[in-house]
C-alpha cells in the first residue's frame, strides 16, 4: 500500500524473485561447499603426494571462480534487486531489523571475495601451507556468509519472540534458525560434490578420473545422508499451518514437497549407482543429469519453503500483500483505496467500480496474483458467479488458510467483484440439466439438433 | 499538490542518522574507486583493443591491463553492497519508490552486469582466440557498464526528486519509466564518465609500474598514455562539473557557492586536489592518485550534502525514531576490523616477495 506496484507480466514479482533466488541458491551453496571441497582436497593431494589430483584442484578452482564469483555474487545481488522492486515494504522492514547482520554478513563476503581470488591466482605465487590457509579462510568466511544470511531467511518464517519483545538476538535466533542452518550446510557440502562430478567427468587421465568421480561421488552421498534428519528437525519448529499446507492443505505445496523428496532421493539412488559404485561409466551426461536433479530439488523445495509462508510474508507480522498484521483494523476502517498512495482515486467509483476493483486487485492482490500468468486471477475465477466472488472475499482467509484476509469496505468488495467478473465475460456456468429433463425437452431445444 | 512519499518503516532505525550517513559516504567513496576503475578502464581498453589491431603496444596495453579487471569488477560489487544497504536504510521509502517506478531498466542492470563480467572473463582467457572479434568483446562490455552507470545515474536522481514520484506514475505504467535525459541529469552522467576514465588512466599509469621489469618499454609508454587519459579527463572533468553545478536550481547551486560554508570549503578544497593531481601527475602517478583520492572522497561528501539539499523540503532522516543496536554494531565493528587484518595478511602474503614460491608436491 505503501508503495507502487510493479506487474511483470505472466511471471508476476514472486516469480522473478524466485528464478533469481533458486538459480542463486544452487550456486550460492556451492560457494560454500565447494570452498570446503577445494582445501580437503587439496590437503589430500599434499598428503598423498598426487601431483596428478593436484592439478585436478587447480583447473577445479578455476572452474569454482568463473562459476561462484561472477554468477554467485551478481545473482545475490540480483536477489536484492529482485525482493527491492516486489516487496520493498518487507525488505525495509527486514533492513530495519538485521541491517547490522547484513553489514556482518558483508565483511565475511569481502573476506570471501578476496580469499578466492588469492586463492586462485595464489597457486604459483604461495607456499602450500599458506595457500591451504587461504583456501580455508574463504570456506570459513563463506560458511559465516551463509550463517547469516540463514538466520534472516529463517526469520521470516518463525520471527519467534522478536513478535512480542522486538530484539537483533531474539530475530537472528529464532526457533528455526540452527536446523535451518543444519540443512543448508549439508547442501552445500552435497552441491560440491555435485559440481566437482561435472569437472571430474572432464578428466582425460582414466585413473584419476575415476578416483575422483568416486571422491565427489562421497561427497553428494554424505551431504544428503544428514538432509533427512535436519528436516526432521526444521519441520518440527515450523508453525502448525506451515505444516499443514504441504501435507495437503494446498494441494500444489504438497506436490512439491513430494518432488523435492523424490528428486533428492533420485539424486542419491543415482549417485550411488552412478559414479560411486560404478565411476567407469560415468560421463559428463550423466554429471549434468545429477546436476539438473540437485538443480530441480532446489528449485521445488525453495519453492515450498516460500509457500509454507504464506499469507504471511513474516510470519504473524506482515502479510504476503505487504500488509501489517497490526494495521488491518486501520485499514478496514479507512478502506484500501484510502490507505493506498499510488492509486488513481482514493474512492471507488460507483459509476465505474471495475475500474477501482483493479486499482484494488494491484494494490493487495499483485504481489502473488497475475491476471493471466503465474497463480492467474481469470482462472482462478473462472465460472465463479458473483455471489461466489463475494462469499470468497467475505471469508478469503478462512476459506484459503494461505491467503490474508481481505481487508477493504463493502463498496471495494463489491469494486473488486465488478473487476474480477469482468475477467471471464462469457458465462460459463449453466443451471445443471437433468438428462431425463433434455430427454423431454422439445427436438429443436436439444442441444445440437437440426432440423431434416 | 503535496508530494505522494512513502511512510518510512515503523521500526526505529537502529543507529542514529548521522552514524548511517557516515557509513554510508565511507563506503561509497570505497566503491567508487575500482567503479571507476572499472568504467573508465573498459573505455580504455575498448580503445587500445581498437588500437591495438595496428599498434601493438596497444594490443599489449589491452592484454595485460585486462587481467587485473576481474577482481576490480569483484570489488566494484562487494563494496556497492554496503552503500546500497545504508542508502535502503535511511532513505528506503524514497529510494524504493525510484525503483520501482523504473523496475525494467533497474532490473536489466543485474542481467547486464552478469554479462559484462563475462565478458571481462572472456576477453581474459580468450584474447588470443577472438583476435580482431576481441575488439567489440570489450566495446559491449564498455557500453553495458555505461548503460548500469547511466541507469544508476537515473534512479538516483530520481530518488532525490519525490515531487516528481506522482506524476511518473501517472505517466508510465509502473516500471517502465526509462529515466530523464533532461541537462541536469545528462550533466551528472557526464561527470561520473568523465571522471571514470581519468581515474582509470591513472590508474593505468600506476599499474604499467608493475611491467617495468618484464617489458620496461612498454611500462614507460603505458604510464605516460595513461597520464594523458588522466590528464585529459581531468582538464574537461572541471567544464562538465561546472555544467553540473550550473545546472543545479539556483538555491541549492548557492550552497556550494559560499551560501553554506562547509559545503562550498569541501567542494573547494576538492577541486584544489584535483588540479594538485593535474600537476604532479606526469612526474608522479602515486603523488597524483593520493591527491585524486582525496578529490574522490571530498567530491562523496559534496554528492551526499547535494542529496541532503534536494531532500530538505520533503524528508529528514534526523526526524526519524532511533533505537541503536550497539551489541550488534560493536560485533560488526570489530569483525571489520578482523576482516580487515585478514585481508591485509592474505594481500601481505600474495604481494611479498619473501612469500612467493610455487607449489610442490
Amino acid at each position: 500500500m505503501n508503495y507502487p506496484v510493479w506487474e511483470p507480466p505472466l511471471l508476476g514479482g514472486g516469480l522473478v524473485i524466485g528464478i533469481i533466488a533458486i538459480l542463486h541458491v544452487f550456486v550460492s551453496h556451492f560457494a560454500v561447499g565447494g570452498g570446503l571441497f577445494l582445501p580437503i582436497t587439496e590437503r589430500k593431494a599434499y598428503r598423498e603426494n598426487n601431483a596428478a589430483l593436484l592439478e585436478y584442484v587447480k583447473s577445479h578452482s578455476t572452474f569454482f571462480v568463473l562459476v561462484v564469483l561472477v554468477f554467485g555474487a551478481v545473482s545475490g545481488v540480483g536477489i536484492w534487486w529482485a525482493i527491492g522492486l516486489v516487496n520493498p515494504e518487507a525488505t525495509a522492514t527486514l533492513l530495519h531489523v538485521f541491517v547490522w547482520g547484513w553489514a556482518i554478513e558483508w565483511v565475511f563476503f569481502l573476506v570471501e571475495i578476496a580469499a578466492a581470488f588469492i586463492y586462485y591466482y595464489g597457486w604459483d605465487r604461495l607456499d602450500p601451507k599458506t595457500h591451504l590457509l587461504v583456501g580455508w579462510i574463504y570456506f570459513v568466511s563463506a560458511w559465516l556468509s551463509l550463517f547469516v544470511i540463514n538466520g534472516i531467511l529463517a526469520f521470516m518464517l518463525t520471527p519467534g519472540k522478536w513478535l512480542e519483545a522486538p530484539s537483533f538476538a531474539a530475530a537472528f535466533f529464532n526457533p528455526s534458525m540452527l536446523p535451518s542452518c543444519l540443512m543448508r550446510t549439508a547442501v552445500s557440502v552435497a552441491l560440491a560434490g555435485v559440481y566437482a562430478l561435472v569437472t571430474a567427468a572432464t578428466i582425460r587421465d582414466v585413473a584419476l578420473r575415476l578416483e575422483v568421480v568416486r571422491y565427489a561421488a562421497k561427497w553428494i552421498l554424505a551431504g544428503t545422508s544428514v538432509i533427512p534428519l535436519a528436516s526432521v528437525w526444521y519441520i518440527a519448529t515450523l508453525p502448525p499451518l506451515a505444516r499443514e499446507i504441504p501435507m495437503g492443505a494446498a494441494p500444489p505445496v504438497m506436490i512439491f514437497a513430494g518432488l523435492s523428496i523424490f528428486f533428492s532421493m533420485l539424486v542419491v539412488v543415482f549417485t550411488y549407482f552412478g559414479p560411486y559404485q560404478h565411476p567407469r561409466y560415468f560421463n559428463l551426461t550423466f554429471a549434468f543429469l545429477i546436476a539438473v536433479l540437485a538443480l530441480s530439488t532446489t528449485g521445488v523445495t525453495e519453492w515450498v519453503r516460500e509457500a509454507i509462508r504464506k499469507p504471511y510474508i513474516i510470519y504473524n507480522y506482515m502479510y504476503s500483500n505487504t500488509l501489517r498484521v497490526a494495521d488491518v483494523a486501520k485499514v478496514r476502517e479507512r478502506g484500501i483505496l484510502n490507505s493506498a498512495l499510488w492509486v488513481r482515486h482514493h474512492t471507488v467509483d460507483p459509476e465505474r467500480p471495475e475500474l477501482s476493483g483493479g486499482e484494488i486487485f494491484r494494490v493487495v492482490c499483485a504481489s502473488c496474483h497475475t491476471v493471466d500468468g503465474y497463480n492467474s486471477m481469470r482462472f482462478a475465477v473462472k465460472g465463479w458467479s458473483a455471489e461466489m466472488i463475494d462469499y470468497q472475499l467475505l471469508h478469503l482467509n478462512e476459506l484459503k488458510g494461505f491467503m490474508p484476509p481481505f481487508v477493504g469496505t463493502d463498496a471495494e468488495r463489491r469494486a473488486l467483484k465488478a473487476w474480477l467478473l469482468t475477467l471471464n465475460p462469457q458465462p460459463t456456468m449453466r443451471e445443471p440439466v437433468h438428462p431425463g429433463v433434455q430427454a423431454e425437452a422439445p427436438e429443436a431445444e436439444r442441444p445440437g439438433a437440426t432440423k431434416p | 499538490m503535496n508530494p505522494v512519499i512513502p511512510a518510512p518503516v515503523p521500526i526505529p532505525l537502529p543507529a542514529p542518522p548521522w552514524l548511517v550517513q557516515i557509513l554510508l559516504v565511507f563506503t561509497y567513496v570505497l566503491h567508487v574507486l575500482p567503479m571507476n576503475l572499472l568504467v573508465g578502464g573498459a573505455v580504455i581498453l575498448a580503445v587500445s583493443t581498437y588500437r591495438g589491431r595496428r599498434d601493438r603496444r596497444h594490443r599489449e596495453l589491452a592484454r595485460r591491463a585486462a587481467r587485473v579487471l576481474p577482481p576490480v569488477v569483484a570489488f566494484a560489487i562487494t563494496f556497492g553492497v554496503a552503500p546500497l544497504l545504508f542508502v535502503q536504510l535511511l532513505y528506503g521509502q524514497l529510494f524504493y519508490t525510484s525503483s520501482v517506478l523504473m523496475a525494467w531498466p533497474w532490473l536489466a542492470v543485474v542481467l547486464f552486469l552478469l554479462v559484462a563480467y563475462y565478458g571481462i572473463y572472456w576477453f581474459n582467457f580468450q584474447q588470443e582466440v577472438l583476435g580482431a572479434r576481441a575488439f567489440w568483446v570489450m566495446l559491449l562490455t564498455a557500453l553495458l557498464l555505461l548503460y548500469i552507470m547511466m541507469t544508476f545515474t537515473q534512479n538516483l536522481s530520481l530518488m532525490q526528486h519525490p515531487q516528481n514520484f506522482y506524476a511518473r506514475f501517472l505517466q508510465t505504467p509502473v516500471g517502465n519509466y526509462l529515466g530523464s535525459f533532461d541537462v541536469g541529469t545528462m550533466a551528472r552522467f557526464a561527470h561520473f564518465l568523465v571522471a571514470a576514465v581519468a581515474v582509470a588512466g591513472l590508474g593505468l599509469a600506476l599499474l604499467a609500474r608493475a611491467w617495468r621489469q618484464e617489458a620496461p618499454e612498454l611500462a614507460a609508454w603505458a604510464r605516460g598514455y595513461g597520464a594523458k587519459w588522466f590528464m585529459a579527463g581531468t582538464g574537461i572533468e572541471f567544464l562538465v562539473g561546472l555544467g553540473f553545478l550550473f545546472s543545479l536550481p539556483p538555491e541549492i547551486r548557492s550552497l556550494f557557492l559560499g551560501g553554506d560554508r562547509l559545503a562550498s570549503a569541501i567542494l573547494a578544497v576538492a577541486v584544489v586536489l584535483a588540479v594538485l593531481a593535474l600537476a604532479v601527475a606526469p612526474r608522479s602517478p602515486a603523488a597524483s592518485a593520493v591527491a585524486i583520492i582525496g578529490t574522490i572522497s571530498l567530491m562523496a561528501v559534496v554528492r551526499h550534502l547535494l542529496r541532503i539539499a534536494y531532500l530538505r523540503p520533503y524528508f529528514d532522516p534526523r526526524v526519524l525514531p532511533v533505537q541503536g543496536q550497539w551489541v550488534v554494531f560493536a560485533l560488526f565493528v570489530v569483525l571489520l576490523l578482523a576482516g580487515g587484518g585478514v585481508l591485509g595478511w592474505m594481500l601481505y602474503k600474495f604481494f611479498c616477495p619473501s612469500s612467493a614460491r610455487p607449489t610442490s608436491v
